[in-house]
């Protein structure tokens, strides 16, 4: 009798969002399947495009979707090197800072109707200002390995900030004015017509911060592999390489999520019956959208090389800035119009 | 220009970085970069890595045995880079290869360069981190190495030209292959433009980088593509008689800019003037014999039917041990990268004596250091990749 209480206490913990939501979905276990999918994704999608057949040698039969597993696990057995001149405390602190870091912003996200691990009113600013905090600790990644194409990388991180943080966080915002909410639930209930259509300069605009932040094509400034190998990351081995690599794209999901929630409606149609079935079970499509719009980012490496930094940084501010002004003043028609 | 190279070097301010040679896009050498902030202020492009004392191995081996040496050097070019040594040989020995010969050497000469060109736009391709235009042009490359090797029976090392002709003949429909490749390479350049040439995103990373004005590249001694998109119509293939240049038709495309823009253009257009020449030639390929009737006389009266009713050149002994005629000679050649300048001078015995090459990438890599001072860091991947250097060649 004892055991059964203690089983079904554990299985409804587990399934409390707050326990549910970080650790499984949309969180963690979630994030890695992302992670394993998208990458690959990512190379099948390149090498369709560019006439080749792309990963085949681990399961060969379903494509080579497990390539990724493979290097992950080849990563977990590599020796992770700690150099003799780095700075070690935060040479080993900071990875693990990162990606603690780009793992928080799934506490603000709701996956469903009422199913958020944190609720707040101001969930669409915590999870904005969890994910800003992640090139702090890439920073310092950068300036701890006391290595010059690393210390490059670092300082490129801290520019490319500069020049996307301002546009996503006010064409963020545009959003908020326009549904009179920031609480990301409540945004998905009110958008009657998809963001998208309510104000698409704010979508583009966020779209284009997003592939800057994560760090897409043609954005990878920051890796620069031409120019500074592997930037911020060039002197870690082994798994905590494999994060910084994981990094980028654990962001890209965040941000994914974000975007389907604020531009595509969400987990609107909510699927009823999946949602009585298990709440968590009613973000499907959000989750279907949030990887489509990942897809596409991805995409894009097959079509565009590189900007230079300055461009990047010339573009953030010139363009995309005054577009994001412009997003908050179309919110602001809107309302007052009288969309809400 | 002089105030771009008398920038301060050293200094406190100053960021020195070495790129290479175990950097993703330093190539086979080292460049020491000095940054100031984000601006270059100097490069010093460090050569000799990958030195393989080509000159000296020359004068150790038979004449005819220098040739599959030498094409070591621009393996991606093997037949322009090799084309001006047996010229220089010919001229020594006295014999001139009869007018098929003459053709069929322009034929595979035009598919290197095209291998060549597309090699280049490829590498460029990736140091802007453009994946697919890297992939796209070294796949279609295999379009032309697969011609290069129906035609001589390698891919990549042909050691086709030889003193007083070619070591094989056209196979059968030959003419029909290359047709279909040439058509598929027209359609294949016009998605390199959407894709590539004409994408916002990387005419934003050429245009105006890089900018090698008219009388610089003169001064400088630069060669090939990079002097032409200077505006400079100079092409050995115009300025030696050599192949059959003189009896096809092209034009030397050239570009005002100069910038890595134009170079990238560059080397497009002549790609077409190359599909251009293949067809006249296969189109005006003379009749006759593809090997010197003065070499073929000394083969056994068996050996020579069967070469002249199979197509290829069987060597008979009497070839390693060739003796070079007292004396010197010089030639040149336009290979992809520019133009290759031999020299050789022969004591009478069967190897040279002395063999000089001077190679485009050679010629070249002085561009590093004017090119890319006050430039943007980021710009140096964009200019490396628009020049085209390829440094086992320059190394030699």
């Amino acid at each position: 009798m004892m055991g059964m209480g203690a089983l079904e206490w554990l299985i409804s913990l587990l399934l409390s969002p707050q326990v549910f939501a970080p650790l499984i979905f949309p969180g963690l276990a979630t994030a890695l399947v992302v992670l394993l999918t998208v990458i690959w994704a990512e190379r099948k999608i390149a090498a369709r495009v560019q006439m080749r057949v792309g990963p085949l040698y681990v399961t060969r039969r379903f494509g080579g979707v497990l390539q990724m597993l493979a290097d992950g696990t080849r990563y977990m057995f590599q020796e992770f090197i700690i150099p003799e001149t780095c700075d070690k405390p935060y040479f080993v602190f900071a990875p693990i800072l990162a990606l603690t870091l780009a793992i928080l912003p799934f506490a603000f996200i709701p996956a469903a109707p009422g199913f958020s691990p944190v609720k707040s009113p101001l969930s669409l600013l915590g999870a904005l200002a969890v994910t800003s905090a992640v090139p702090l600790a890439v920073l310092l990644m950068g300036w701890s390995s006391e290595n010059k194409f690393a210390i490059q990388g670092a300082v490129r991180e801290a520019f490319m900030t500069v020049a996307y943080e301002a546009v996503v966080f006010i064409s963020a915002l545009a959003m908020g004015v326009a549904y009179g909410t920031l609480d990301l639930e409540e945004a998905v209930l009110r958008q009657r017509l998809p963001g998208v259509l309510l104000n698409p300069v704010s979508a583009f605009v966020f779209f284009v911060g997003m592939v800057m932040s994560s760090g897409k094509l043609p954005f990878d400034i920051v890796e620069g592999e031409q120019e500074i190998v592997a930037g911020p990351y060039v002197e870690y081995s082994g798994i905590i390489f494999g994060i910084g690599m994981g990094l980028a794209y654990l962001k890209l999901y965040a941000f994914s999520l974000l975007f389907s929630l604020l531009y595509l409606a969400g987990w609107e149609p909510l699927p009823a019956p999946l949602y009585n079935l298990y709440p968590a079970l009613g973000g499907v499509l959000l989750f279907a959208k949030a990887y489509l719009v990942m897809l596409f980012v991805v995409f894009l490496r097959s079509v565009y090389g590189r900007y230079r930094l300055d461009q990047a940084l010339r573009a953030g501010w010139r363009v995309y800035f005054p577009l994001a002004l412009l997003s908050v003043l179309i919110s602001v028609v809107v309302r007052v119009v009288g969309y809400a | 220009m002089r105030a771009r190279l008398l920038a301060r070097e050293g200094g406190e301010e100053v960021y020195e970085l070495f790129i290479g040679p175990q950097h993703p896009s330093s190539g086979h050498m080292r460049f020491i970069v000095r940054l100031e902030g984000d601006v270059i202020v100097s490069v010093d492009p460090d050569i000799g890595y990958v030195h393989r004392t080509m000159e000296k191995l020359a004068e150790g081996r038979e004449a005819i045995k220098v040739i599959p040496l030498l094409e070591r050097m621009t393996i991606i070019d093997s037949h322009n880079v090799t084309i001006g040594l047996v010229r220089a040989m010919e001229k020594l020995l006295d014999v001139e290869p009869p007018p098929r010969a003459r053709y069929l050497r322009t034929l595979l000469s035009e598919m290197n360069r095209i291998a060549s060109h597309l090699y280049g736009i490829g590498i460029a391709g990736i140091m802007l981190n453009h994946s697919t235009m890297f992939m796209w042009a070294f796949g279609d490359r295999e379009v032309w190495l697969q011609l290069a090797e129906e035609l001589t029976g390698a891919r990549l090392t042909h050691t086709y030209s030889i003193p007083g002709g070619v070591r094989r003949d056209l196979p059968q429909g030959f003419a029909e292959k290359a047709e279909k490749a040439i058509r598929y390479m027209e359609r294949r350049l016009e998605e390199y433009k959407r894709i590539f040439l004409e994408n916002p995103q990387v005419v934003a990373r050429y245009e105006g980088v890089g900018v090698l004005r008219r009388h610089e590249a003169s001064r400088l001694g630069v060669v090939g593509p990079n002097l032409r998109a200077s505006g400079v119509r100079y092409d050995a293939r115009l300025a030696e008689d050599y192949a059959a240049y003189s009896e096809v038709e092209f034009e030397v495309p050239t570009f005002e800019e100069g910038d890595a823009y134009a170079r990238m253009r560059q080397r497009v257009e002549e790609i077409k003037q190359s599909m251009s020449i293949i067809r006249q030639v296969l189109r005006k390929m003379p009749s006759g014999p593809f090997f010197a009737e003065k070499y073929l006389r000394l083969l056994p009266p068996k050996l020579r039917d069967q070469v002249l009713s199979t197509g290829r050149l069987k060597f008979p002994a009497i070839f390693a041990t060739m003796k070079l005629p007292q004396g010197e000679a010089v030639a040149r050649a336009e290979m992809g990268h520019g133009e290759i300048f031999y020299h050789i001078i022969s004591d009478g015995g069967s190897k040279p004596y002395r063999l000089r090459v001077v190679t485009p990438s050679f010629r070249n890599v002085i561009l590093f250091r004017y090119l890319m001072p006050g430039h943007r860091f980021m710009d140096f991947p964009a200019i490396y990749g628009s020049l085209d250097y390829f440094p086992p060649e320059a190394d030699r």
